[in-house]
């Protein structure tokens, strides 16, 4: 995936397309963030200048997906899980999560330094009637399960089962996840990062090959404009993000005085298969 | 006395009904964490104040912090039955008895932190053989069933129940073979101490917990183990100290106090080293090379800042440390007191520093601090197990010959007062 | 058999052992997980066909084209309709937890009376003869012009059946609530003639210098308006907003102008003076007593004085105005519904009229009301025609609640598409009007502010379960009829409010029985809609304009030219007391989803605080986070403080939206309703509340 900050008008629309469609509850009081369940949700950074200097971004943050250090599954929240409720899918690089598995220790929520996993502190409950716009295509969870982005990965199995009726491949435009297609300001592309022919590849172009100044780092986008979250620690996500701006890039990792000097030019390297 | 005939030959204990107010004053309190955990298996864990950023929070601080301070019972148990140590024979009953509690108190409270305790057997049937909580779990679990075995000749030793032939021989069998179960208790102790250790190393997405290491082992690993043995006897002396104070009695002569002292000391001392060199290599190479500087973990927030770091490696390490390891203030009661209580205080705020404070920290440049206050039934549900340590102490000590020493010790004093 | 202690210890040890052997706890383990499972409270959704059906959303003016799937004919998700020319497939948050609305408890299930101070359920028959009753009543008394109408629907077949309602029963007192297509309505009329509207050619402008507009943020048709900022980058176009703080629009644009609040006007009317003065008008527009006017109180240096823009810059940002291939200034504060004046926006739409960029590619379009409606002539009386043709009570809806405070004058009321009880100024004083009035009808799907207030509730069935032309509005450029189609039968017992008043007419009898002849709504909506029907039954769509109007309309600068004054903020205080609007806020009518109040951020509902904005600098002893009494002229709340390096010092930015009042603990009791410190600030000519603040006081709580 990869989401176009400077597209992204922060109106929360992936939001609650999100939770509309992997049936996500809502409790009467939700602004206490740390206790609210939302698999995608929109931060709001500034570059911290005063008016009229001042400048926002707003950040969607779904689950990462990550590959881990050096690409090969081992995402922290996989490597931890006692029971594996959650596990790496090498066809798809996507992280999903069991929550009939999940006892609920919480080993991967302190795990993630994305904040990407959520806990259900209460039964989820709906108002009255309210229960008749679940989907049938996500379980509803019950407590103490922890929860989290799954890339939508029903309407995966449900293309795949097309395709597979049908003996194909699937199309880049019949797997897409509820937040892509919501967004109004079409900030977010989604399809395969390793087909060529997927906009999100030609976007991103991924370098394949650790980086020579991290070898725990593999997938670097060649796109100057384009930056993971936290790339130097290793986690490998599958969420790019992309923006003109400088102090939106520099903001997705933490550097040391003087560091995003020499590292800002450094991309993923061009394909030595000429 | 009501219960005469269970009291150990010879000795001396309270009246019945005092021992009996007693423990109804402490059950009371046991009553109150009953009643918390009861609200948190019905009504779910929203009775906490644990939130999406604070996962792991009092209990699991709880959880480390009792089996850190429960590493008496193996170390004790290694040294006496492998490296033959004998005098710590005075003291180890009781502090078998104390990583019993520590260990029964571990697995209350996990049934109680999981989200779904009745799943809580998955982590058995569908481990993970990556993640260090499966090592934890079954390691743990296994070590409290030796544990068990090691406090079952205690309890055989009971003057009624050893009147039972078949008891009586079993306590004397199980003691010739006891050997191997510290040798079991040390080996599986080694394994889930450094686990718990390596659950925080092992977070390469926390630079804060994240430590580098030796082949699958974060160095937190090693750490842990080790203090778990260097600080483990300070807990064992301290309970042994208290339960002094509290029984008027000396239970524990001074040659075995000093000499777990001593051994304790040069663990610590040794430890502090390790822990020292680790810091510094961890706050000067590893998270510099994930983009932070050394006070991002300590700034910017109401609670954490280097005090915490130096309370716990200076005044409650190299302290401790160097207070046991030289003799003048060992041998004094009251420094080698404030030793210990210092060494329990520095390993108990390892592990809170090892999971509050990574949990605290903020990681992505745009995120904030966290801060956490735990809620009454956190607290109470926490106190619960020390509550039910000391009822079982108070049974252990009033019905069992816990200490080898106790009627030696005692003599001029009880044959005083019974003239 | 002697049982000793060894064989009770064997026979003990055996059972253990031969229970740990046996199936007993791989059961009971397997068991419990399938418990854990299943836990009888967790909902399992009924699966079955999927199937996919269009509509078109009308929570808000957007009418962006939805798809709705379902399963087994239950709508299950609400997305975007990729093929329907407003929208493209994109949706709103709003839009997207429509079917929160759908299955809401919190619904008004059945029509009520009021009896007393509680509701009492009454079936549609005796809810419709109550009604006519009432309103026959008032008949024959003699004053039918003594009904009132307040709405909010603009445009299409319900806006002109409750018309037809109007003339047929015999008066004039229809109100509509402010919202940015009544603005650009009546600045249309004032400068180019009765009758038109205006629509902003975002996506083929080159260069955009909006008036505060939120642009991205909810001002207009969302959805359109976001995907025309998208485009910028490909299409090289450029975005200036004038803003007096960082809205989400302001810090997506390419340069921000910074304005003191409510000097909007003045900003554009200064760069009238300058495009006159440097002579790059072009075309023959007569502008003499407008021009003379502007050189003599719009000079740059006058400008800089009022606005606080450097004269340097206006001169700048004028040039680059009209320099550029394409420009177009956009009016409106925000949403651009309520607290507008029609100065503002006539002295914006003068900008474009200057610029020569009416009915120009890229440019504002004056446009003809989509005429695609043909009732058959109404049935009116003596009675009627007596009533319909005398003066109304007031000239806007804000007036209207000025009068009624004062002297009364209606005895009987509706209230359709509107909550005035929450939505304007000084709700309180709405209240009290409102009180004043006999006999009130309201339309509501919910029980909000202003249905609490009613006598009679006749609950309309919401737009998912509606049949019902939805034409584009709000500022754009094309115009568009959707139908909106029912996903659902009612899930409650509501009617579709044409049906309701169809039921209503009827029963009054007589010439307006006569006027609403049809059988329901349907058939009335297939008869009226007759030469699109079948375009907009089959494709749900039909396109009547995307083109610039053909022609350049003539530009009447009267009004401008008498220098109309601005309105000044009322009361006293250190600060300025300003409504800011939030996209995931929903305003007027329309309440906040569970939904949407859950993604509202941290640092603007906080627990149950409104969180105003304060620029850091101007904050005194207060700190962020602190609760403070935030006292004005009308009253005063309860708020926490949020710091804001983005909003200019002196200014208070409080969130709209938030603060409602009426039983549903997910989306009301949140906050502080920021209409109830504003007083309105009616402008004179136009009727409207022209209130963009109020002068404010903070104090630590």
């Amino acid at each position: 995936m990869v989401i176009d900050l400077d597209k992204c008008t922060g109106c929360g629309a992936c939001m609650v397309s999100c939770m509309s469609e992997n049936n996500v509850p809502f409790k009467e009081d939700e602004s206490d963030k740390k206790l609210s369940i939302t698999w995608m949700r929109v931060y709001k950074l500034t570059n911290g200048k005063s008016f009229p200097e001042a400048e926002i971004v707003y950040l969607p943050r779904p689950c990462q997906h990550c590959g881990g250090i050096g690409d090969h599954g081992h995402s922290p929240c996989v490597s931890v899980c006692p029971a594996t409720a959650t596990d790496y899918g090498y066809d798809t690089g996507i992280v999903s999560q069991i929550y009939t598995r999940c006892f609920g220790c919480r080993y991967c929520m302190g795990a993630c330094p994305y904040h990407a996993r959520h806990f259900n502190w209460w039964d989820p409950k709906w108002p009255e009637g309210m229960e008749n716009y679940l989907s049938p295509n996500v379980s509803p969870r019950m407590r103490g399960v922890v929860e989290k982005c799954s890339f939508c990965y029903h309407r995966y199995q449900l293309a795949r089962e097309q395709a597979i009726v049908e003996d194909r491949e699937i199309e880049e435009k019949e797997y897409q996840t509820a937040c892509t297609t919501a967004c109004p300001a079409g900030a977010i592309v989604f399809g395969d990062l390793n087909n060529p022919a997927h906009k999100v590849h030609q976007i991103v172009k991924p370098d394949p090959h650790p980086d020579p100044m991290n070898h725990k780092v593999v997938g670097k986008s060649r796109n100057p404009k384009v930056f993971r979250l936290l790339e130097r620690l290793g986690t490998n996500p599958k969420v790019y993000y992309m923006s003109d701006r400088e102090w939106v890039r520099k903001a997705g990792d933490n550097y040391l005085k003087g560091e995003w000097e020499n590292v800002k030019t450094h991309h993923g390297a061009s394909s030595s298969h000429g | 006395m009501l219960d005469d005939a269970l009291i150990p030959e010879g000795a001396k204990r309270c009246a019945f009904p005092i021992f009996i107010i007693g423990i109804i004053i402490v059950g009371a309190v046991l009553l109150w964490g009953v009643y918390a955990m009861f609200l948190c298996w019905f009504k779910g864990l929203n009775q906490t104040n644990m939130n999406d950023y604070y996962g792991f929070a009092l209990w699991i601080w709880a959880d480390l912090a009792v089996i850190a301070v429960g590493g008496g019972a193996f170390f004790t148990g290694l040294l006496k039955y492998i490296f033959k140590v004998d005098d710590l024979k005075n003291i180890i009953n009781f502090a078998v008895i104390i990583g019993f509690i520590c260990y029964s108190s571990a697995l209350l409270i996990l049934a109680i932190d999981i989200g779904q305790p009745l799943r809580g057997w998955f982590i058995f049937w569908h481990a993970n053989v990556h993640s260090m909580l499966t090592e934890v779990a079954y390691c743990l679990s296994c070590y409290f069933a030796v544990l068990t075995i090691e406090f079952i000749p205690n309890i055989l030793e009971n003057r009624q129940v050893n009147k039972v032939p078949f008891f009586h021989h079993l306590a004397h069998n199980m003691h010739e073979v006891m050997a191997v179960f510290a040798a079991t208790g040390a080996f599986l102790s080694f394994f889930h101490q450094g686990s718990l250790g390596g659950v925080a190393g092992v977070m390469f997405g926390r630079p804060f917990a994240y430590r580098e290491g030796l082949l699958i082992w974060p160095w937190t690993f090693f750490l842990f183990t080790w203090s778990a043995a260097a600080f483990g006897p300070c807990f064992t002396l301290m309970v042994t100290k208290i339960t002094e104070i509290i029984t008027g009695k000396k239970l524990v002569g001074d040659k075995t106090v000093n000499l777990l002292a001593k051994i304790s000391g040069w663990m610590i001392t040794t430890y502090i080293i390790a822990k020292i060199i680790d810091t510094v290599y961890w706050a000067f190479v590893t998270v510099p090379s994930m983009g932070f500087e050394l006070g991002h973990f300590y700034s910017n927030n109401g609670f954490y800042g280097y005090w915490i770091l130096i309370t716990e490696v200076i005044l409650c390490g190299v302290v401790p440390g160097l207070l046991l390891i030289n003799k003048s203030t060992r041998e004094n009661p009251t420094t080698r007191t404030i030793a210990i209580i210092l060494g329990v205080i520095g390993v108990c705020l390892n592990r809170w520093v090892m999971v509050l404070q990574i949990m605290a920290v903020p990681v992505m440049s745009f995120d904030s601090w966290a801060l956490y206050i735990p809620s009454w039934q956190e607290v109470a549900t926490t106190i619960l197990p020390v509550a039910y340590g000391i009822i079982l102490i108070a049974v252990a000590y009033r019905y069992l010959p816990v200490f080898p020493q106790e009627l030696e010790l005692n003599e001029p004093a009880d044959a005083a007062a019974q003239n | 058999m002697k049982i000793d202690r060894r064989s009770f210890l064997g026979l003990g040890l055996g059972a253990a052992a031969g229970v740990a052997l046996s199936p007993v706890g791989v059961k009971l383990t397997d068991d419990s997980s399938i418990w854990t499972q299943n836990w009888p409270w967790t909902p399992v959704p009924e699966d079955g066909k999927i199937t996919y059906d269009r509509s078109v959303c009308s929570l808000c003016p957007g009418a962006c084209g939805i798809s709705v799937k379902k399963i087994n004919g239950r709508p299950v998700k609400i997305e975007g309709l990729d093929d329907y020319p407003i929208n493209n497939g994109g949706a709103c948050p709003h839009g997207i937890s429509g079917l929160q609305y759908l299955y809401d408890p919190a619904r008004i299930k059945t029509p009520l009376k009021k009896n007393g101070n509680k509701f009492e359920k009454i079936s549609w028959d005796e809810a419709i003869s109550l009604v006519a009753q009432k309103l026959g009543e008032i008949r024959k008394s003699g004053t039918p012009e003594s009904l009132g109408l307040i709405t909010g629907a603009d445009s299409g077949s319900m806006a002109q059946l409750f018309e037809r309602f109007m003339d047929a029963f015999g008066s004039p007192n229809t109100y509509n609530m402010p919202s940015l297509e009544s603005n650009l309505a009546l600045t249309a009329a004032a400068l180019h003639g009765a009758d038109r509207n205006l629509g902003f050619d975002l996506d083929h402008s080159d260069f955009i210098l909006s008036f505060g507009a939120a642009i991205i943020e909810g001002w207009g048709s969302p959805v359109a308006c976001i995907q025309a900022n998208a485009s910028r980058r490909e299409r090289k176009a450029k975005l200036v907003q004038v803003d007096y703080r960082l809205s989400n629009t302001a810090n997506a644009a390419d340069k921000i102008i910074a304005v003191k609040p409510g000097t909007e006007a003045d900003l554009a009317l200064g760069i009238c003076a300058v495009l006159l003065a440097k002579n790059l008008i072009a075309g023959d527009v007569n502008t003499s007593a407008f021009a003379a006017m502007l050189a003599k109180e719009y000079t740059p240096e006058k400008v800089e004085a009022i606005t606080g823009v450097k004269a340097a810059d206006m001169e700048a940002l004028a040039m680059e105005f009209i320099k550029a291939k394409a420009p177009v200034a956009v009016p409106g504060k925000g949403r651009g519904d309520v607290g507008q004046s029609l100065r503002e926006f006539a002295a914006v739409q003068a900008l474009n009229a200057l610029a020569d960029r009416l009915n120009k590619k890229g440019g504002v379009f004056v446009m003809y009301p989509a005429d695609y409606l043909s009732f058959s002539e109404n049935v009116m009386d003596d009675a009627a025609k007596q009533g319909a043709s005398k003066a109304k009570l007031a000239g806007s809806v804000n007036e209207l609640v000025d009068k009624l405070e004062k002297d009364g004058g209606l005895s009987a009321l509706f209230i359709y598409n509107a909550n005035p009880c929450y939505a304007l100024n000084n709700p309180e004083k709405v209240k009290v009007a409102m009180d004043k009035v006999g006999f009130k009808v309201s339309f509501s799907s919910f029980m909000d502010e202003t249905a609490l207030r009613s006598d009679v509730v006749l609950p309309a069935s919401i737009f998912l379960e509606r049949l019902e032309d939805v034409v584009s509005g709000g500022g754009l450029a094309k115009t568009v009829v959707g139908l909106c189609r029912p996903m659902v039968k009612p899930i409650f017992d509501t009617k579709h409010p044409g049906d309701a008043l169809i039921l209503l007419a009827q029963a009054m009898g007589d010439s307006i029985a006569q006027s609403f002849s049809w059988n329901s709504y349907d058939a009335c909506l297939e008869q009226v809609t007759g030469k699109i029907w079948d375009t907009l039954s089959g494709d749900g769509y039909v396109v009547i304009d995307d083109k610039p109007p053909v022609g350049t309309p003539a530009t009447d600068f009267t009004f401008l030219a008498s220098a109309p004054k601005a309105a000044v903020p009322m009361g006293e205080g250190d600060y300025t007391l300003v409504p800011v609007d939030k996209m995931r806020l929903a305003v007027g009518s329309m309440i906040s989803s569970p939904f949407a109040v859950k993604i509202i951020s941290d640092k603007v509902l906080s627990g149950k605080y409104s969180v105003v904005e304060i620029n850091p600098a101007t904050a005194g002893i207060l700190k962020d986070g602190d609760i403070a009494v935030l006292k004005t002229a009308m009253g005063k709340a309860l708020v926490k403080i949020g710091f804001n390096e983005g909003i200019m010092p002196g200014v208070i930015g409080m969130p709209r939206g938030l603060g409602h009042a009426f039983n549903n603990p997910y989306v009301a009791g949140k906050g502080v309703n920021v209409n109830d410190l504003i007083g309105p600030v009616i402008e004179p000519g136009s009727g409207l509340d022209a209130a963009f603040g109020i002068k404010a006081t903070l104090s630590k709580a």
